[in-house]
């Protein structure tokens, strides 16, 4: 790692993750130094170029949850009884029951919610982590939006997680009608905190290592802040 | 080390990395950084009273969500009524003790904590000064925020009830109205950001 660190120049200035305040960076002749920490002059917070091991915890994460997402898929995550018969429910089963129920608009938000951004979220980060290391120049500006979306839309993969409890908590008639969660909640819970985890350990800077300070994102935007020039 | 230059007249793009110069901004203004096209900074909408109005309505919501039923369900003259706690507990003893670990965190434990810190930290705020422990909580209150996930437990109330109406005779419960506040509230006082506490009081 030693030898990726000395190949990226050190920034000049660090802003600190929880006041916002602007720091010159300590760093930025020697190279990080091990052991030795800036920290942020008005809240104390570690002042960091980059997330420490953002790209081995950002990968752990997404490949536990990958693995996690077959018994998460295969496996029912509720399992129904009533007068008439016993049920054993997936994920996707659930969805086409909503849809040949004739309630599209629920089974779509559902499919969005536990089939689409699960799978997205995977994905994206998957990319992310393998092109910071084999393609930094390749896409910046789009890998960066790519990356804001999974971070805006993650929490509503826990969707399913809810509706299953609630159903297991209020349908409790016994033998008449009952609900009752799934072994495969267990992994859909598990798929949604894991790719939660692998959001946040990623550090969206890796993506703009190495890039010029003048890619402009928009012609059209209004110069709302200058760019300083390095010092 | 020992003398670090600091500049307040600059931000640092949380995305990019990128160094800008603050500026002045009106209501409803949204600065984007230059080179990755983030929010850097947002006009504050919210002065810090309305802020903390906002965080004692939300507390009195919170406090009918999880003590009042969001929803019951009637089935051959049976009437079931859960609430959130209910809800969790009954998860735990079911066997499910890690998903009621996380829907405890994510529905219960972060949205009430978010709601005490904010509390805590604002009262004294509006005074002029910070209490104590000050930046361990405005780094709880960003731990917090990214845990709550009250808009979609709210909607996973509403689905649940969708599901039951076509078996049985179902209703919402007072809960589920203060939830759907309790989420407009949260988005209200979350736009008011967090860093900008550190820019109240000295």
């Amino acid at each position: 790692m030693s030898v990726a660190a000395a190949q990226w120049p050190q920034p000049d200035w660090l802003g600190c993750e929880s006041c916002g305040l602007a720091t010159a960076n300590a760093f930025r002749h020697s190279g990080e130094v091990p052991g030795r920490i800036q920290r942020c002059g008005r809240c104390g917070h570690a002042l960091q170029a980059t997330k420490p091991y953002a790209v081995q915890r950002t990968s752990a994460c997404v490949i536990a949850a990958a693995v996690l997402y077959v018994p998460a898929n295969v496996l029912p995550i509720m399992l129904t009884t009533s007068a008439l018969q016993k049920g054993e429910h997936t994920l996707l089963g659930g969805i086409h029951e909503l849809w040949i129920g004739g309630s599209w608009g629920l089974a779509i938000i559902v499919f969005i919610a536990s089939i689409a951004v699960p799978v997205l979220k995977i994905g994206v980060l998957a990319l992310l982590a393998w092109s910071v290391r084999y393609a930094p120049g390749w896409r910046r500006l789009e890998r960066a939006r790519l990356y804001r979306l999974i971070e805006a839309v993650g929490h509503w993969s826990m969707l399913d997680v809810y509706v299953v409890v609630l159903l297991a908590a209020t349908v409790r008639f016994g033998p008449l009608a009952s609900v009752a969660a799934g072994p495969g909640l267990l992994s859909f819970a598990a798929v949604v905190v894991l790719t939660l985890l692998a959001t946040w350990s990623f550090d969206p800077r890796l993506i703009w290592r190495g890039a010029s300070a003048h890619t402009v994102a928009h012609s059209d935007s209004p110069v709302s802040a200058t760019t300083v020039a390095s010092r | 080390m020992t003398m670090s230059r600091e500049d307040d007249s600059l931000l640092v793009c949380e995305q990019c990395g990128l160094p800008q110069r603050w500026h002045a901004m009106h209501r409803r203004e949204i600065a984007h950084c230059p080179r990755c096209d983030a929010i850097v900074g947002r006009g504050h909408r919210l002065e810090l009273p309305s802020v903390l109005a906002l965080t004692v309505a939300a507390a009195a919501a919170w406090l009918v969500a999880v003590s009042a039923p969001l929803m019951s369900i009637n089935l051959r003259g049976g009437n079931e009524a859960a609430t959130l706690p209910e809800a969790i507990v009954d998860a735990w003893s079911g066997g499910q003790e890690l998903v009621a670990v996380v829907a405890a965190i994510t529905a219960l434990i972060a949205p009430g904590g978010f709601i005490l810190l904010r509390l805590y930290v604002l009262t004294p705020l509006l005074r002029g000064s910070r209490p104590p422990g000050f930046a361990w909580c405005v780094r709880a209150l960003h731990q917090a925020g990214r845990w709550n996930m009250i808009e979609v437990f709210t909607v996973g109330v509403l689905l649940s009830l969708v599901r039951l109406a076509g078996i049985a005779d179902t209703s919402p419960g007072p809960g589920l109205f203060a939830l759907g506040a309790l989420t407009m509230l949260f988005a209200a006082i979350e736009s008011a950001g967090l860093k900008h506490l550190w820019w109240q009081a000295r």
